[in-house]
This record gives C-alpha cells, sequence and structure tokens, in this order.
C-alpha cells in the first residue's frame, strides 16, 4: 500500500521536487505580477512571462538532474 | 486529439508491455483480470472525480489548476526526455520493460490457484499508467474543444496499442519512444503554460497559434539542454540506437 502511495506521489509529482516547487513558485509569481501590471501590459507580456518562468523551472531541474 | 492520442499511446504501451510481461511468465488469465480490474477502477475514479472537479470550479480557477496539472506532467516528460537524448539516463523503451517484468516474475514461485501476486502486479502497472492517462484526458478536454475530441484520441490510441500488442515484439522494438515521449512533453508544457496563462487573464498574441510559437520555443530550449548535456552513452545498448 505505501509502495503504491509512493507510486502515485511520483506519478502527480514527478521523481523530483524541482519541478513541482518550480511549477508552484511560477504560478505564484505570475500572480503577483498581474496585480503590480497595468492590464494592458499583463495582456500582451504575461504570457511570456509565464513562459519564461516555465523554461527556467525545466533547465533547473535538468541540470539539477545532471549534477552540473 | 493529437496530443491526447499520443499520450494516452504511449502510457498504454507501458502498461501493455507490463501486463504480458505478467502473461507470459505467469499466467494470461491473471493478468488480464489484474488489467481488467485497474481500468474498472480508473474509469470509476474519472468518473467520480471529473464531474465534480470540472463542475465545481470557475472558469479561470480550472484553467490554473489544468494547466498546472499539465506542466507537471509535460516538464517531468521534458526532463526525462532531454536527459535521456543526452545519454545521461537509459532511453525508454517498453520493450526493455517487459523483459525487465518478466524477469522479476520469473524469480517469484507461481502459486496454484489463484496468482495473486501476478493479479496485483498488472493491476498495479495498469492502474498507475491508466491513472495517468484519465488526469491528462481530462486536462485536455476540459478546457480547450471540449472532451469529445480528447476521449476520441485516447479511444484511438487504445486502439492502436491493441493492434500492437496482438503482434507485439518486433513494433514494440522498433518504436521511437524516447523521441515520442520528449515530443509529447513539449506539447504537454506547451497546453499547459497555455491554459495557465489564460486562467490568469492573458490574452495570447495570435490566440490559439501560441500553442505553436510556444512548442517551438519549449522544443528549442530542449534540443539545445540535451546538445549542451550530451555524454557518450552511459549504457551499453545505447551506443547501436
Amino acid at each position: 500500500m505505501i509502495a503504491l502511495l509512493r507510486s502515485l506521489r511520483s506519478l502527480i509529482l514527478g521523481e523530483t521536487w524541482t519541478i513541482p516547487l518550480g511549477v508552484g513558485a511560477a504560478i505564484l509569481v505570475a500572480a503577483l505580477l498581474r496585480s503590480a501590471f497595468s492590464d494592458q501590459l499583463w495582456d500582451e507580456l504575461g504570457g511570456f512571462v509565464l513562459a519564461g518562468m516555465v523554461a527556467a523551472t525545466l533547465i533547473g531541474s535538468i541540470f539539477r538532474a545532471s549534477g552540473r | 486529439m493529437a496530443v491526447a492520442t499520443a499520450a494516452v499511446g504511449i502510457e498504454m504501451l507501458e502498461a501493455l508491455a507490463i501486463v504480458l510481461a505478467v502473461g507470459v511468465e505467469r499466467r494470461m488469465r491473471d493478468a488480464l483480470i489484474g488489467a481488467l480490474a485497474a481500468a474498472v477502477a480508473v474509469l470509476a475514479l474519472c468518473a467520480a472525480v471529473g464531474p465534480a472537479l470540472l463542475s465545481g470550479a470557475d472558469l479561470s480557477s480550472l484553467r490554473v489548476l489544468v494547466g498546472a496539472l499539465l506542466l507537471l506532467f509535460g516538464l517531468e516528460w521534458l526532463r526525462k526526455g532531454v536527459l535521456r537524448m543526452a545519454g545521461l539516463r537509459r532511453r525508454s523503451s517498453s520493450y526493455d520493460e517487459y523483459l525487465e517484468e518478466r524477469d522479476a516474475l520469473a524469480t517469484d514461485p507461481t502459486l496454484s490457484g489463484r496468482d495473486w501476486a501476478a493479479r496485483i502486479v498488472a493491476f498495479k502497472g495498469v492502474f498507475l499508467e491508466g491513472l495517468e492517462v484519465g488526469l491528462i484526458v481530462l486536462a485536455l478536454g476540459s478546457s480547450h474543444g471540449g472532451l469529445l475530441p480528447a476521449l476520441l484520441g485516447a479511444a484511438l490510441a487504445l486502439c492502436a496499442v491493441i493492434g500492437i500488442g496482438l503482434v507485439l515484439h518486433a513494433p514494440l522494438r522498433r518504436l521511437p519512444e524516447t523521441q515520442l515521449k520528449l515530443g509529447v512533453g513539449v506539447a504537454l508544457t506547451a497546453f499547459g503554460t497555455f491554459f495557465t496563462a489564460e486562467g490568469l487573464g492573458v490574452e495570447w498574441p495570435l490566440g490559439d497559434a501560441a500553442l505553436l510559437y510556444l512548442a517551438a520555443g519549449f522544443a528549442a530550449v530542449a534540443s539545445l539542454a540535451a546538445v549542451r548535456l550530451r555524454v557518450p552513452p552511459r549504457y551499453p545498448a545505447e551506443a547501436a540506437r
């Protein structure tokens, strides 16, 4: 049963904490920036800001796993 | 629909490898009983949780939730895909999984009568892979274009995998699974970013076409990372592929 729960955790969150933490932080920061930006600026740039943070999470998780 | 087909196809292929390994090494009847029980459990879980999840949240929150879920899956697939392409992780192969599972079961003595060990192995394999399929189909279906295209894609993939299962071995060995998983990872990450941003009130330039440039961007990042990290293959079999 514990093995099944462990498998479920790794199924949802993956093998590393870098990705869930990175995704959570990206969404939190994006939500904060949304309230700081003007509506028009957020409409135009918000998606790219989020995409940049997602790409940074990807790069961080890859380099962390590779040990470099 | 294409993303659902690819994601479901790959996950089902992995489940198929486990069921076949159990069936060949122990008894096909016990493997099918375990697999069938897992399929029923996943369907029941999706039917119970899915509608409640979809009707209980407002659209913006739902998009963020679905986007985050797709990002978790997509980034994990991408991370593993890049490490595999760079030679830092063993390449993905359902055929190798099949062989490993079969060898592991061969060391476990077969019980007479009902083989619960075989049923549990088949159940666990199909349940975990099926749950991931269910989550991806629900996430894609709930946010874009409705559940029907995602379900059609899943059904198409299921038929393809059953077809492969009937004439297994050679087709399973020939599939470029590492590249397929990397491609699905790119697509899921692009969809996840798109939905999350929409949930946070973003208007994407060029509308739905944003998915294309997002996918191109993530594919470029993944390719650059794989090139930057590339090392001589650690696993002897990799060199031949």
